[in-house]
């Protein structure tokens, strides 16, 4: 008994002290482990995105002359039919490739989902093939497929008597083009993040809906859509982020003039309009312009997305 | 004979780095093993290896750091942020698209003059060589190689449609481009096929070379708005996009590749290192292609310079590789190896480059027809826009060629993107 009191009492002291260092330990210790990403994002993430802010305020030759000439590049951009021409580009291909691309995710997702599918795993895993083929890979065979005199389309089409497209010459048909590329690109991968919150719905809950007479269409109208509002959110924010920086595919469908992607500018997009004036003429300071505009455009975008999705129905935050 | 000479060479040569070499690396402080590095960035693809590989052979006391950086345009852009950081290699091989945008800027190269340029001057061919010239007047680089210009033309296209196939009849037909165009007209009448790939890649590449004066004039001012010669070589391409005759492919479309093979269309532009194009896109193809000059005086399309940038730390070590291996004896023998077209004009006149036929080209004398080429182009100023003036013309050619735009309004829309380009 005597030894049972003595034993706290003994150690009452360094063990407040230990508990003390490690409850600070526990208060800070987080901080570090979460340190490695906020250190290299801020070397390789916030620095250049700040510097290119200062950039765009300057001619900046990288190899020659940095004059400061104050916001010079953005009246210059704004008087750009090139500028005017790529955003117009850029806003098309976006909501060429996302809306299908989105819409068809949501589908598919829940034909994997509910179906009694023989090898589901096998059907879903397949969805990500084209998310992780390459890009360059990816717009080769596109490009063999839209062309002109020898791709597969125009082939289907001529078994119909349409006459051969030239898709990639004309505007709206090399917006198709790309488009298609990226929504092929990406359909797969939101179709996965849809089927993974679907499965997060308990059954129980639509056999409840089924019993009070909701039909299909109405349990997915107001069951399935709400439950999945938080991905949804997600992946239009992420499909609006890489919608509007489509790059590869223009810069590789058309090689007789890859950086503006065709004669006339046809499919040039805002980042490949960047590209051409930073790194084909160097001039830095004009692409560091566009890249803060495009910034602004996508948080604007970005911005209205989120307030219209954050209404769909059943909303209850 | 060509064993000897070129052993003698490189004994000079040899001799030559012996006495350099050991200067110079006294004046760097001296290599760890000795030896004096040079750091060599260089595209894939071009072999660069065996040629360093070679020298370092002949000269143990260089010790050449080759990085193959990638594609000629990653080099350049490679090189450019090099240069912006400060920390330079000691020898770059620039593409010739792309040297401009670098020249523009003299003061981040050595004057190659001031370590003995002048003195090999007189082995190349005075346009590529003046390339590489500042508009102060500084030789900021050396041509390692050319492409030429030729047309490869279908022999068996060409003897269906009643025309001739012998090169040098070919050549005949079309003394100038009004009647290289006459030909492609009746050629289009007679099959109801096109002739060229494109008026942008087969007319204007060829015919906006062939002048004295292009988009810059002798003082470094900008002329291409008013220039009559540009206005012509530019007429003629919108001539042949009007006419019907153009097939209306795109370079390296895929449409491109695979109408090489199926024969739609019967001429296309060839500088030597499409001739190796040109076979990998139609391997069944040998003995149906041939090789002949195109109209008017010469062309070129291709090539690359090397340069030493400011701050390399041995550039008289770097000056000592360029001198071995872009003498006229090793660009002959780079030429023989892989086929690489020579800048240096002794090298073009060789017997071996003069008589190397093709089997594939119907054993034409390719070397021959390409050389003339070369030693036919006038040097004219160039300037750091260029390139972004010469690809506006083109894409203007385009949309009047695969768009049907109107040509009256395309010249002008022409001068409206180009003033835009190159900053108003």
């Amino acid at each position: 008994m005597t030894t049972l009191a003595d034993t706290p009492i003994q150690q009452k002291s360094p063990t407040v002290k230990s508990r003390r260092r490690r409850l600070r330990w526990e208060r800070t210790s987080p901080y570090f482990y979460i340190a490695p990403f906020f250190v290299i994002f801020a070397i390789f993430g916030l620095f250049p995105l700040l510097y290119n802010f200062v950039i765009s305020l300057y001619d900046w030759n990288p190899i020659g002359e940095q004059k400061f000439i104050g916001i010079d590049n953005f009246t210059r951009l704004f008087a750009d039919p090139r500028f005017w021409n790529a955003t117009v580009n850029t806003l098309g291909i976006f909501l060429l490739s996302t809306v299908p691309q989105l819409i068809l995710a949501l589908g598919l997702a829940h034909l994997l989902n509910h179906a009694r599918l023989k090898a589901a795993n096998f059907f879903r895993m397949s969805m990500l093939v084209p998310y992780i083929t390459s890009v360059a890979a990816t717009t080769i065979v596109f490009a063999q497929l839209f062309d002109r005199d020898y791709g597969m389309l125009n082939w289907l089409l001529s078994l119909v008597g349409v006459d051969p497209i030239a898709w990639v010459d004309g505007r709206y048909t090399s917006w198709l083009v790309v488009s298609t590329m990226v929504g092929w690109r990406w359909f797969g991968y939101n179709t996965l993040l849809y089927l993974a919150a679907l499965q997060a719905i308990p059954r129980d809950m639509y056999e409840a809906a089924e019993v009070d007479g909701a039909g299909s269409w109405a349990q997915f109208r107001y069951l399935t859509i709400p439950s999945l509002r938080p991905v949804i959110i997600f992946t239009i924010i992420t499909s609006t982020i890489g919608g509007l920086q489509v790059f590869t595919e223009p810069l590789l469908l058309n090689p007789a003039a890859p950086l503006t992607c065709g004669a006339s500018r046809q499919c040039q997009t805002l980042v490949l309009f960047l590209y051409e004036q930073g790194f084909g003429q160097y001039e830095f300071g004009y692409g560091a312009a566009i890249g803060v505009v495009l910034f602004v455009i996508i948080v604007l975008i970005a911005g209205i997305n989120f307030l219209i999705s954050t209404r769909i129905r059943g909303g209850r935050s | 004979m060509r064993i000897r000479r070129s052993t003698a060479t490189v004994t000079v040569v040899a001799l030559a780095l012996v006495v350099t070499g050991c200067s110079s690396g006294a004046s760097a402080g001296g290599g760890e093993s000795g030896s004096t590095q040079i750091e060599y960035w260089s595209f894939t693809g071009i072999d660069a290896k065996a040629k360093v590989a070679e020298f370092e052979e002949a000269n143990p006391e260089f010790d050449v750091k080759l990085t193959e950086v990638g594609s000629s345009a990653e080099t350049a852009q490679a090189v450019t942020a090099a240069i912006a950081s400060g920390k330079v290699p000691d020898l770059v091989l620039i593409q010739d698209d792309d040297l401009a945008k670098l020249t523009a800027n003299p003061g981040n190269f050595i004057d190659l003059n001031t370590l003995g340029a002048e003195d090999i001057e007189g082995d190349y061919f005075d346009w590529t060589w003046s390339a590489a010239t500042s508009v102060d007047g500084a030789q900021l680089g050396v041509p390692t190689d050319t492409g030429g210009l030729a047309y490869a033309y279908r022999t068996d296209l060409f003897a269906a449609a009643g025309l001739p196939t012998d090169p040098a009849e070919v050549a005949a037909l079309w003394p100038t481009w009004d009647d290289f165009l006459a030909v492609a007209e009746d050629y289009t009448d007679k099959t109801g096929k096109p002739f060229i790939d494109s008026a942008a890649n087969s007319v204007f590449r060829a015919t906006v070379n062939q002048v004295t004066e292009q988009y810059y004039d002798d003082k470094g001012e900008l002329v291409y708005d008013t220039n009559p010669q540009v206005e012509e070589a530019y007429d003629l391409a919108i001539d042949a996009a009007s006419s019907g005759v153009s097939a209306k492919l795109g370079a390296f479309s895929e449409g491109w590749s695979a109408g090489i093979a199926d024969g739609a269309f019967a001429v296309m532009v060839a500088p030597s290192w499409m001739l190796g194009v040109i076979k990998s896109n139609d391997p069944e193809g040998a003995g149906n292609w041939a090789v002949t000059t195109v109209p008017g005086v010469g062309g070129n399309w291709g090539g690359s310079h090397l340069l030493i940038p400011k701050g390399a730390k041995n550039p008289e070590a770097a000056w000592e590789f360029i001198k071995a291996n872009q003498s006229p004896e090793a660009q002959l023998q780079l030429f023989l190896d892989h086929g690489n077209f020579p800048a240096a004009i002794e090298a073009v006149d060789s017997p071996e480059l003069v008589d190397a036929t093709d089997p594939f080209f119907s054993d034409v004398a390719t070397g021959a027809v390409l050389g003339q080429s070369v030693a036919a182009l006038k040097p004219f100023p160039i300037g750091p826009e260029t390139g972004a003036i010469g690809g506006e013309f083109s894409n203007a050619i385009t949309r009047v060629d695969v768009e049907g735009a109107d040509p009256a309004t395309s010249w002008d829309d022409a001068l409206s993107s180009i003033k835009l380009a190159i900053g108003g």
